[in-house]
């Protein structure tokens, strides 16, 4: 029987996912586990496999219109298979979650649909012109082509521009500058995900952040000390982030507050850590989850972190690799930033930033040392618990680094 | 009276007058020598043909690599028939433009043509002199090899590109002053026949314009082949008593006996003896002035090719030719100069169309820049011929590609695919799923695009 493809939820706040590329057209055969589309939804990007051998039927969805999770997006069945009542039942049944889909994409049209396709065939432009005109959201039937039977060239776009610009403007210097150095990006996939989520994520808790340094002067003489032996024998690097993210597993476990969701007016603590790693990527972040981390050693945590790291940025993380944290940690050290205040990163309660090591004299005893800080910044769901306990459990981080043995056992 | 003359019959007059024949007007051409100018006679035509000898040369003596045997002391360069290949070819293609300009019924008449007023000019054949009244006139009097300050050329010594391609034999020692396209087109000809050649350029590298990466390939290859090359030098004294040259290289003064010194340190548009102050024609040593219909600031006259300055190549003067008579037909065209080739005939060949990657650096800062070598391009290894490669330059907003160079066999035609590139006002993402045909050096091409996204297959 034909096997139904469905936009699979990703997330417990995804909306709306959206298939960005489709690899097959109906009739294409598949054998199971071939990527037969693209989709993106929250902060994901993934390839959805076929789920068994055979030939695409019909797609329902149609590239770049958003559509609810749960919606057969195709069908794979045998050649020549007709679609059973069930089938196309199950179609009526999706009917009105497409018609939302619809909706939803009347009112806000993704930049590339069906309508400016349409668009396309009827205007003759060159393809830089196009892409100047849609940037600056120049409607690109009014402007008028010099080009070979009337195309569209990019140096009639950029007359448009120019005059677009003089008129807007009286001729202050300071206008024409504003004019000119104007750019407009559109706000669509990663981004739009990320901007919405991280808007939401301040307007539905009540976020606070505290600060502390940590003295990782033992920690990192620690690190060189082992780090060869950890190489050789593991294969793994060791890292400075890798003895935070321990720290953290350690002391969320100690402060089962912070290990927490906030979910419909319910506090959720939980047992095990799943621990989120914000990875900065070319267009945007995204957080792969490292499953159970408190039942790995240190060094099986550098190990899990160096690959969900790397799977990140080759953009071969799974969607399953990207949810159910409890708890996350976002490191901006490498920019040189110090402090700041991390967004939670919904529903969970709390998020550990990780600044800049920096070198300061400082006594120990009466003896001026040269010691190294690294600064941490934890923001934390006022809602779920208040400023004393969040700064015990950034405490206990701190005295973790501190004593850098204990990370090791 | 004449609706329209045109003055002067090279790539830039006789496209004119084709065109504006075609639109209903009646032409009629003036042409002081042969009809084909400067490109047919003594440029690209002439100079083409003597490459392709050379390269026939080049390639029968490499025979063995591909495995076959020649009593190869037997191959010899009859020069006498290198030359007659040359004039057969260029008369066949004057020929051609005679039978052009019958069939199109314009009347070709001989002479050195000046203006008298802006509707009259003098036309001087011999010690006649005839007046023709017009009511347009397009000027494409082409241009004129510069010559050294101190010293003129003699055409026994110090030679001219024209004469240059008419030696009377293969030199065995030749200077070529001026490391630009026409000097390099030169210094592979005559080397790969033999001669020994010795190129001083003033700039820093070969082909200034061009970007250094790509002139250097040339600059090894000119080498590999037997040719001095003295960059950073200028000439300071020409003693054509004992053919020799001095020229100062590094604060050293080098001294160079040779058979020919060919000066090839550009072209001059050729301004002087047209009546231009008569009627009040703007123009400049570097040419007449002209608007972007190529009409000068005498609306009745206009001006186009060589004589004009810019890029002095025949098929701008095709287009320029082309954009003047339309113009004066009343059409509404204006010059498109965004994507015209450059191509530079030399082994290896060199080609680009846009911006080279400095000039890209400059109006964009920071760019992407795709590369792919003909080392690893089956093609080029099969004939013996992977020296080079393609270069890609590609704007980062809206990856529109900016600018394409080829240095490598073949470039002169491959340079098309990016002509149309940037003519089409491509960008990258058009051009991903483009298939090249295999095995073809197109390939090259399509990996460099791959490569400026980041996605090259094959390296
Ligand atoms: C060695 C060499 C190699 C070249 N190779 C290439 C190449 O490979 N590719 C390329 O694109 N370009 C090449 N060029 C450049 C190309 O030849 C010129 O750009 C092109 O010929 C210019 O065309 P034009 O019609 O403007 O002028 P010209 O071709 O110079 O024609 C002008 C004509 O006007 C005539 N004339 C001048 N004054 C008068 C007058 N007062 N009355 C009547 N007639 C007059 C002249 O006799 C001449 O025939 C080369 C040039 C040289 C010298």
């Amino acid at each position: 029987m034909a096997a139904e493809v469905v936009m699979p939820k990703l997330g417990m706040a995804m909306k709306e996912g959206t298939v960005s590329t489709w690899n097959k057209k109906v009739g294409d055969s598949v054998s199971k586990g071939d990527m037969i589309a693209s989709i993106n939804s929250e902060k994901i990007e993934m390839e959805i496999e076929a789920p068994q051998d055979g030939v695409i039927l019909d797609i329902l969805v149609q590239e770049d219109v958003g559509v609810p999770p749960g919606t057969i997006i195709c069908y794979v069945g045998k050649p020549n298979e007709q679609l059973t009542e069930q089938n196309s039942s199950a179609n009526e049944l999706q009917a009105p979650k497409n018609e939302v889909a619809a909706a939803v994409s009347l009112e806000e049209p993704p930049a590339n649909a069906a309508p400016s396709k349409k668009r396309k065939e009827t205007v003759l432009i060159s393809p830089i012109a196009r892409k100047i005109a849609e940037s600056e959201n120049l409607n690109v039937e009014t402007i008028k082509g010099t080009g070979p039977k009337g195309r569209i060239t990019k140096a009639d776009v950029e007359k448009v521009l120019a005059e677009r610009a003089s008129e807007a403007s009286p001729p202050s210097v300071e206008r024409d500058n504003l004019a000119i150095n104007k750019e407009t990006l559109p706000v669509a996939g990663m981004r739009k995900v990320i901007a919405g989520r991280m808007h939401n994520s301040l307007l539905n808790s009540a976020q606070l952040t505290i600060n502390m340094k940590a003295d990782v002067t033992d920690l990192l003489s620690l690190q060189r000390e082992i780090k060869d032996v950890i190489q050789q024998r593991h294969k793994v690097k060791i890292s400075l982030t890798d003895f935070i993210a321990r720290a953290v597993v350690l002391s969320l476990q100690e402060h089962k507050q912070m290990n927490s969701a906030y979910i419909d007016n319910e506090i959720h603590l939980y047992n095990h850590v799943h621990l989120g790693m914000a990875v900065a990527l070319e267009n945007g972040l995204v957080v792969p989850v490292i499953q159970h981390a408190e039942k790995m050693s240190l060094v099986e945590l550098a190990a899990e972190l160096k690959t969900r790291a790397a799977n990140a940025r080759q953009g071969q993380l799974s969607a399953d690799r990207m949810q159910g944290s409890t708890f996350t940690i976002t490191n901006l050290g490498a920019y040189g930033v110090e402090y700041f205040t991390p967004v939670l990163n919904p529903p969970e309660t709390g998020i550990l930033g990780v600044g800049a090591t920096e070198d300061v004299p400082m006594y120990q005893g009466d003896e001026l040392q040269k010691r190294n800080l690294l600064p941490l910044s934890l923001t934390f769901d006022h809602r779920v618990l208040d400023g004393a306990p969040a700064a015990n459990f950034l405490g206990t981080i701190k005295q973790y680094l501190e004593q850098p043995i204990l990370l090791l056992l | 009276m004449n609706n329209l003359v045109v003055i002067g019959g090279g790539p830039a007059g006789y496209v004119a007058a084709i065109t504006a024949a075609r639109q209903g007007k009646k032409v009629t051409l003036i042409e002081q020598k042969d009809l084909g100018g400067t490109c047919l006679n003594e440029g690209c035509m002439p100079t083409k043909s003597l490459l392709a000898s050379a390269e026939t040369y080049e390639k029968i003596k490499k025979a063995e690599q591909f495995g076959i045997t020649l009593p190869l002391e037997q191959v010899k360069i009859n020069w006498d028939g290198v030359q007659h290949h040359k004039t057969n070819i260029v008369k066949k293609l004057v020929q051609g433009i005679g039978y052009l300009m019958k069939k199109n019924s314009i009347k070709v008449m001989k002479g050195e043509a000046s203006f008298l007023t802006n509707h009259r000019l003098a036309v001087r054949n011999e010690n006649q002199v005839e007046e023709v009244e017009a009511e347009q006139f397009i000027i494409a009097a082409g241009s004129e090899p510069a010559s050294l300050p101190f010293s003129p050329f003699d055409g026994k010594w110090i030679i001219h590109s024209g004469q240059a391609m008419s030696l009377p034999a293969i030199p065995s020692s030749l200077l070529i002053v001026g490391g630009g396209v026409i000097g390099c087109e030169f210094a592979s000809i005559y080397s790969q026949m033999g001669t020994k050649v010795t190129i001083v350029e003033a700039a820093e590298q070969l082909l200034p314009g061009e970007d250094p990466d790509i002139a250097f390939t040339l600059r090894e290859e000119l080498e590999k082949k037997g040719v001095a090359i003295y960059t950073s030098s200028s000439l300071t004294e020409m003693q054509p008593e004992d053919k020799t040259a001095l020229f100062k290289h590094k604060e050293e003064l080098h001294e160079l006996q040779s058979d020919y010194a060919l000066i090839s340190i550009g072209r001059k548009p050729r301004v002087l003896g047209l009546g231009l102050e008569k009627v009040g024609i703007h123009f400049s040593k570097q040419g007449i002035d002209v608007n972007e219909h190529m009409q000068t600031n005498i609306p009745n006259i206009y001006a186009c090719g060589d004589v004009v300055g810019g890029i002095q190549l025949a098929h701008v003067a095709f287009h320029e030719g082309t954009v003047a008579a339309l113009h004066a037909c009343g059409k509404d065209k204006n010059v498109n100069y965004r994507a015209v080739p450059r191509c530079i005939y030399t082994h290896p060949e060199i080609a680009s169309v846009g911006m080279t990657e400095k000039q890209a650096r400059d109006a964009y800062g920071d760019i992407r820049v795709g590369e792919f070598s003909f080392t690893a391009n089956g093609k080029a290894m099969i004939a013996n011929e992977s020296v080079g490669k393609v270069k890609v330059i590609v704007e980062p907003q809206f990856n529109e590609i900016i600018g394409l160079s080829i240095v490598g066999s073949h470039a002169t035609e491959l340079i098309g695919q990016g002509t149309i590139m940037l003519h089409g006002e491509l960008t990258t993402d058009v051009m991903e799923d483009f298939i090249a045909a295999h095995p073809t050096l197109s390939e090259a091409i399509h990996e460099a695009l791959l490569h400026s996204a980041g996605q090259a297959v094959h390296s």
